[in-house]
């Protein structure tokens, strides 16, 4: 047994335990076999993540990540939030870290083996590190049983022994271990390189229904998305997240969902958002195994210079951030500007296009007397003593405006346009069609617009 | 006696004659005797502001025209119209066309959503809401949005609406008069105002004089080269 659950420790199961045992205190204990090659992918994992905070990530011996933050420290405001970045990011890739913080890896190592803390000075670690096991130490393991029958069971009574004779009989790991921890011996080390390119997945627990669900998963490749980015220098423009679906009878195409960005980011929180709203809207056709993040396109990384005195209302860049999250939830068609289309007829001219990307710069429009809303269909008008009814008999107040146009493409309109008032003294943009009154039938009225 | 005034003590206490002054945030709306009636001396700034409408086009956005135009020159969303904007229109009035935004959607619980992301975001300087059955808890959420942000929030519902209770601290029914429209305080911070308030509208919506009609009206855009037709060019 190397690690259980706090359920599965309430029930009496400890670390160190056989097999048999386990089943013999807890039979309903879901055993599993433990993987190494999937612990080596998850650190893997997890060291590009926290790449975001720093370019000096190494993996450590026995599970732990080795991040040098000297430089690092002022950017994220100081060490107590660093720290708690880090561990929030861990968390968000479904891991629990201890954390310790010291001047040498070694002393850092062995505080976060040791369950966590920091010692910043040299001197403080040094009275800490006399209280810590010797079991802590992978070189002193070994031969924890001979020290023992010595009666050293602390590194601060290991460190008192003979130097020469420990080194003579035990090697020189130990020494090593313990002047590099307390800064007497340089330390020197391979610093990860993160891979050229980026591709990442994740297989999920247990079959999944709900697109939703995946969400979680999807949170810890964006995590590992941006330690990646951030190593390179880049900023990410368009993301594929992929759905692998349980292969059945046949084989399913993997669901793929594109994220496309206006404005290239490289932090977490926007892309979040972003597949959220994206994975609230996708219907999946069957169970899902694992989710796959993908890079599209890239650009350099151009963090955006702040300004002194910052401008109510945030950023164009800003803007277009909402944007995305709108258009991510109710679709792209629904986020509309205008683009105005040289044409006489108010339908054509009016034509509203979505908003995908920057807008572009409008020419300004000659002046054009318009009502505020247009009816998508113009409602026929019923006619009362010859007058166009619309609520009361409408009034016609302006001079005809009147519109021929559209007939090189099948859509003629021959119109006047009139402004008419209601007796509730609202006005109303009616129309009438000139070519109709020509067969002889009575001449149609409409109502096109509303002044609002 | 009182003699300490309410409103040399904090600037949010006022007696009940006298019109509320706390927010400075207001938005100027180009009328005179309309700015002595509302509090602040203008429309709210940063806060639910609700516009109680019989039908749709009785002149309540050229209410609102001089106010958006003094907004600072940040986009105007459009959220769930009852009909079409129309380009022109807002063109014609001053405002430039790239500042405008429509969004619409389906349901209730998205448009409500849209809204409130745009407030909270607040990279508006003017959100228009048209909706007609708001909960009393949804109104109050999006009270909230707005009063994180400093953009003209107003919410354009029916007129029946004007019985229920509401969080927003300006409530206004409009209604169409001649040559403008006449506005009934229905709930203000200030005094109770039973008599309708004309306000005139200009420009009037009557947009063509009677004695001179165009000949030869302009495009309504400028032809960028290739956008036509080619049936069109010869």
């Amino acid at each position: 047994m190397y690690a259980a659950t706090p359920l599965a420790a309430a029930a009496g199961v400890r670390t160190n335990m056989r097999r048999g045992g386990v089943q013999t205190i807890a039979p309903h204990t879901l055993l599993l076999e433990r993987s190494p090659a999937k612990e080596t992918e998850a650190l893997r994992r997890v060291a590009i993540a926290l790449l975001q905070f720093s370019p000096n990530v190494i993996e450590g011996e026995e599970e732990s990540i080795l991040i040098e933050v000297s430089t690092s420290l002022r950017l994220f405001g100081g060490l107590r939030r660093l720290r708690s970045r880090i561990r929030a990011t861990a968390r968000t890739m479904g891991f629990s870290a201890d954390i310790g913080c010291a001047r040498t890896a070694q002393a850092a190592w062995l505080h976060a083996r040791a369950g966590g803390g920091a010692s910043l000075k040299i001197e403080r670690f040094a009275r800490r590190l006399d209280r810590l096991s010797v079991a802590l130490l992978p070189s002193a393991r070994p031969i924890e049983e001979w020290l023992d029958n010595l009666g050293c069971r602390t590194l601060g009574q290991l460190r008192r022994l003979p130097r020469a004779g420990l080194q003579r009989r035990c090697g020189k790991a130990i020494n090593e271990a313990l002047d590099c921890a307390l800064g007497e011996a340089p330390e020197v080390f391979d610093w990860l390189e993160a891979p050229p390119t980026f591709s990442a997945r994740v297989e999920l627990p247990d079959r999944i229904e709900h697109a939703e669900a995946t969400l979680a998963y999807g949170q810890g490749l964006i995590a590992q998305l941006v330690g990646w980015l951030v190593s390179h220098h880049l900023a990410v423009t368009r993301l594929h997240f992929v759905l692998e679906h349980e292969r059945g009878r046949e084989a399913i195409p993997p669901t793929t969902i594109d994220i496309a960005l206006a404005e290239p980011t490289w932090s977490d929180g926007h892309l979040v958002r972003l597949l959220r709203e994206r994975l609230a809207r996708t219907e999946i056709a069957a169970h899902m195994i694992a989710v796959r993040l993908e890079v599209g396109d890239v650009q350099p990384l151009a963090p955006p210079s702040e300004t002194l005195f910052p401008e109510p209302g945030g950023t164009p860049e800003d803007h277009a951030r909402v944007m995305e999250v709108l258009a991510a939830r109710l679709g792209a068609e629904n986020i509309l500007r205008p683009e105005p289309v040289p044409d006489y007829r108010p339908e054509v001219a009016n034509t509203w296009v979505p908003a995908v990307g920057k807008p572009t710069k409008s020419v300004p429009l000659p002046q054009m007397p318009r009502p505020t809303w247009l009816l998508d269909k113009p409602i026929a008008l019923l006619m009362r003593d010859h007058r166009p009814y619309y609520g009361s008999p409408l009034r016609i107040v302006s001079p005809p405006e009147r519109l021929e146009s559209g007939w090189w493409d099948g859509e003629l309109q021959t119109r006047d346009y009139y402004v008419a008032q209601g007796s509730d003294h609202s006005f109303y943009w009616i129309y009438q069609e000139r070519l109709v009154s020509r067969d002889g039938d009575e001449t149609r009225w409409y109502l096109h617009g509303l002044f609002g | 006696m009182l003699t300490v005034e309410p409103e040399a003590i904090h600037p949010s206490l006022w007696r009940a004659a006298q019109l509320a002054r706390g927010s400075s945030r207001t938005l100027p709306p180009g009328d005179s005797s309309l700015a002595a009636e509302l509090p602040g001396g203008g429309w709210p700034l940063g806060s639910l502001f609700e516009m109680l409408v019989q039908q749709p086009g009785i002149g309540e956005l050229s209410l609102l025209r001089p106010a958006l135009l003094r907004t600072p020159n940040r986009p105007i969303a459009l959220i769930a119209p009852p009909h079409t904007p129309q380009v022109h229109a807002f063109s014609n009035w001053g405002i430039a066309t790239e500042r405008l935004m429509w969004i619409q959607a389906q349901r209730t619980a998205d448009v409500l959503w849209a809204t409130e992301q745009l407030l909270r975001a607040g990279t508006c300087s003017a959100v228009l809401l048209w909706q007609q059955h708001v909960r009393n808890d949804a109104l109050r959420r999006l009270n909230l949005a707005a009063q994180s942000g400093e953009a003209f929030f107003c919410l354009v519902r029916p007129l029946a609406c004007a019985r229920d209770a509401s969080p927003a601290p300006l409530r206004i029914a409009v209604a169409p008069a001649d040559g403008g429209v006449e506005l009934t305080f229905v709930k203000r911070r200030g005094p109770q105002r039973d008599t309708p308030l004309f306000v005139p509208i200009s420009p009037s919506p009557i947009l063509i004089h009677r004695h001179a009609v165009p000949v030869d009206l302009p495009t309504p855009a400028t032809p960028v080269p290739r956008s036509l037709p080619a049936e069109l060019v010869h």
